[in-house]
């Protein structure tokens, strides 16, 4: 095998895991041709699964599992890929992130269409440097507040970064800007420009979201990931090199990896084109020492080495490589704020006095403080949500739950007989639950209230039922009394006046998100009565 | 792709905006792409008996243990004249059935699959060009058609689910006493033939939900609002959708805890369907197994005084099937 070959696979696998990713997030939603079998489902309720192992990556990434088990004390489901990595890792060092990592391959990408630096001004910017030393600080921290009982870590996580901003920012806004262009292509009046109108936002409706998604924070979201995007262009990989705890937590494990760079530096004619080239700025050039944790396993450097300088080897010896960088400060640092990070975060008495009224977890979703040990904030649960109910939180659940799942049920409702979150929640912050156990336990996120200021038949304004009529509890949690109210020119109105029964409601929300009062429902949810806590009650 | 080819082969013949879009959404279904809609701008056909002049009203009773749904289907159109009474070669057929909850079958809340199974396949014996499924869903589309049987039917039987979607709802005026501009489910009045489908329920604010009331799950916009004057406005709604023909799924009928349901204490076998080309005599006839006075019911005995047909069931030619 040439070297020159060996570059060639490195992009395939880099292309091939990056459009893989690229698929599972798209995939991530019902399909719209999903169907059971109704002579199955005839009779009991079936669960409507996704067809596609959309946590795939999640579980291929030893961060989300290690500070799972750190947290949370919990194996997340197939943590023996990520178990696979770090052996992985061992043997060849970060080759996940030359190879494999989907975010790692955007960066990579950006970098090398369109460099930013030429000639000497790129050798300069691929030199390392010590602000390499704040991914340590990251991991360090994540590591530390998880086993403080913070799970953080997908706030930096590259997956499930990844993850969060295609599904909750990238593909939204693509979508939204694609269908405005369709409508106006729609709107003309040239044929073909308005039959293709009409066809594509068919055709991209299974791409972007059927009905157009909006995530509060996405604009936040997006703005972030473009930053990152941009610091490309000051140093090729910033993120990689700079910021990714996943490759700080890899490099951490290259330390005894037997793939290394062999150096012979009376070959060397200082040509500086093999740091030129350098992903990791990992200090490829012989006359300096390679640093085995920086290296982003991209092979540039053999491959453009003219001189045959270089060479990646199989060196079996208990010799272990060169230290990664980390420092007692890095250390000190990121220990400090990883035990202060979750206990100033507790302050605010989200989690032990005082839950926000509008923190509607999912369904499944384990009690607070075992949430906060396992949600990495990936989005998926988001993506997944066919009603578009599931949001990142922005302050709902205090500082530490930032970006962690929210139902706003303006925005959507939890569907009675849906079940899906908790199917492909990576970590089991939300729990897999079947339809079953949602009905017959039941499984409560909230309760509803009336507002009879602004109800319609309250108020006496109009009749209405409709928070009854879509009530799907069984018997209502809405329920009607039949009465008589008087109008602002005295007469007087039949109405059915609505009412809650708390025992029954289940929180869905699906009255508030029918209810015709726009603005403020004249029916609300709030997360009392929610059965995963044993606090946050309203009945005895 | 070879609704893009025939769209810029024809670029000779100038089209119209319209008809523009009507021939993408026909062109559409070939690619398999469900959200596609279709049919032509021909209003729906008026059929009259091929006997007499009258309208008719067919019920058709399973009374046997275990008898087949779909053979009662059949039996019932049969005694109609056949799904060609209804039916040309190269008719596009638009189905409505009620599909608006995310239910299992047994509870009643949707329109029974074996029924939307039956009938698909008698307009494709009748030639049907394609048959199409459309309503706009109270839950989720995708949930509903799955759940309900009807992605299953679809599926097997080969006819497009049309899911509701922003694009699909265009601003029409409906010419109504209390309805004037509103945004409709374009499929339901783009199709040659338009099945009306629904199953009887009980439903807490008009009492009962059968054929008429179907029609709010053909429009969009703040349809929530219609509850402020129900009657009315499903009145005005039967006068804008004048399907070919209804049948009315009374297999299993939800008598209480309407529309929604979502236990089988509420439902009840009346083994029933109830064909016929007058919405207010379907409607009235299936009132009737509810045990409720059509004249008691707002929407029917306003319809009949809006002249948009009759309870009175000697006016028409009656007929009963059993099986």
């Amino acid at each position: 095998v040439k070297i020159r070959h060996l570059v060639w696979l490195r992009r395939t696998l880099q292309a091939f895991f990056l459009i893989f990713f690229l698929f599972l997030v798209i995939e991530s939603r019902l399909p719209q041709d999903v169907y059971i079998d109704y002579n199955m489902a005839f009779s009991a309720d079936q669960e409507l699964r996704l067809d596609q192992p959309v946590t795939f990556f999640f579980q291929l990434d030893p961060l989300i599992g290690i500070s799972s088990l750190l947290s949370g004390y919990t194996f997340v489901k197939g943590f023996l890929w990520g178990a696979g990595i770090l052996v992985l890792t061992i043997l060849l060092g970060r080759i996940f992130c030359g190879f494999i990592c989907p975010f790692g391959t955007i960066h990579h990408a950006v970098g090398t269409f369109k460099p930013a630096l030429k000639g000497s001004r790129m050798v300069q910017a691929n030199l390392k440097t010590s602000d390499q030393k704040i991914k340590y600080v990251i991991l360090i921290l994540l590591l530390v507040a998880a086993v403080c009982g913070l799970n953080a870590a997908g706030l930096m996580d590259p997956i499930a970064f990844l993850f969060r901003s295609l599904a909750l920012a990238v593909l939204p806004g693509l979508g939204a800007g694609l269908r405005s262009i369709f409508e106006i292509m729609a709107a003309s009046d040239f044929k073909i420009l308005n039959l293709a109108g009409y066809g594509a936002e068919i055709l991209v409706s299974p791409i972007f979201g059927y009905n157009q998604p909006a995530y509060q924070t996405a604009w936040f979201i997006g703005f972030i990931f473009l930053v990152i995007l941009f610091l490309n262009r000051i140093r090729p990989r910033f993120w990689c090199r700079t910021l990714c705890p996943l490759g700080a937590l890899l490099g951490i494990f290259s330390r005894i990896s037997i793939l290394k760079l062999e150096k012979y530096a009376q070959k060397c004619t200082a040509c500086n084109l093999c740091l030129k080239h350098c992903q990791g700025a990992a200090s490829p050039r012989p006359d300096q020492e390679w640093e085995t944790a920086e290296c982003l396993m991209c092979l540039n450097c053999f491959n453009v080495c003219p001189e045959d300088a270089l060479a990646f080897r199989f060196v079996w010896s208990l010799e272990r490589n060169r230290q990664p960088d980390i420092g007692r400060r890095a250390l000190l640092g990121g220990l400090t704020v990883g035990i202060s990070f979750p206990l100033f975060a507790r302050l605010d008495g989200s989690i032990d006095k005082d839950p926000d009224s509008r923190l509607i977890r999912p369904p499944g979703s384990l009690p607070e403080k075992e949430f906060l040990e396992l949600c990495q904030r990936c989005g998926l649960c988001m993506k997944a949500c066919p009603t578009n109910v599931i949001n990142p939180t922005l302050g709902e659940a205090g500082v530490a739950g930032f970006w962690t799942p929210r139902l706003i049920m303006t925005q959507g409702y939890c569907d009675y007989t849906c079940t899906l979150c908790g199917s492909v929640c990576p970590t089991g912050a939300i729990q897999e639950i079947t339809v079953d156990e949602k009905i017959k336990q039941p499984i409560k996120i909230g309760s509803a209230y009336i507002d009879r200021g602004r109800c319609l038949p309250w108020s006496g304004n109009a009749p209405c039922i409709v928070c009854q009529e879509v009530c799907p509890t069984s018997p209502k949690a809405v329920y009607l009394k039949a009465d008589v109210v008087a109008t602002s020119d005295q007469k007087s109105l039949n109405v059915h006046l609505p009412f809650v029964d708390l025992k029954r409601c289940v929180g869905c929300g699906i009255c508030e998100n029918k209810c015709p009062v726009r603005g403020l429902p004249a029916i609300r949810t709030i997360s009392a009565g929610e059965s995963r806590s044993l606090s946050n009650q309203i009945l005895l | 792709m070879n609704w893009i080819k025939e769209s810029i082969m024809n670029f000779d013949k100038p089209l119209t905006r319209r008809e523009s879009i009507k021939k993408l959404l026909q062109l559409g279904g070939s690619l398999g792409l469900a959200g596609a809609i279709g049919g032509s701008l021909q209003t729906p056909k008026v059929v009259n008996a091929a006997s007499e002049n009258k309208k008719f009203i067919i019920e058709g009773i399973g009374q046997t243990e275990g008898y087949s749904v779909r053979a009662l289907t059949r039996k019932v159109f049969e005694s109609a004249g056949g799904a060609g009474r209804f039916v040309s070669k190269g008719d596009v057929v638009v189905i409505k059935p009620n599909i608006s909850w995310a239910r299992r079958p047994e509870l009643a809340a949707t329109t029974n699959p074996e029924v939307l199974a039956a009938v698909i396949e008698l307009c494709q014996e009748g030639g049907a060009k394609k048959v199409r499924i459309a309503d706009h869903t109270i839950n989720d589309a995708r949930r509903c058609f799955a759940l309900s049987g009807a992605a299953a039917v679809a599926k097997n039987t080969g006819a497009d689910l049309i899911h509701p979607r922003s694009s699909l709802m265009k601003k029409m005026s409906l010419k109504g006493n209390r309805l004037d501009t509103w945004p409709v489910f374009v499929p339901l009045v783009e199709a040659d033939v338009l099945i009306n489908l629904p199953v009887a329920k009980h439903h807490s604010l008009s009492r009962l939900t059968i054929g008429m009331k179907n029609w709010i799950g053909a429009v969009g916009g703040s349809r929530y609002s219609l509850h402020q004057d129900i009657h009315q406005s499903i009145v005005d709604l039967a006068h804008f959708f004048r399907p070919t023909v209804t049948l009315i799924d009374a297999v299993r009928i939800m008598t209480r805890n309407g529309p929604s349901g979502g236990s089988t204490s509420y439902v009840t076998e009346k083994n029933t369907l109830i064909l016929s080309d007058d919405p207010v005599a379907g409607d009235a006839r299936a009132a009737m197994l509810f045990n409720h006075q059509p004249q008691n019911l707002g929407f029917i005995r306003m319809a009949q005084e809006q002249g948009l047909g009759t309870f009175d069931f000697q006016k028409l030619a009656q007929q009963k099937v059993v099986l």
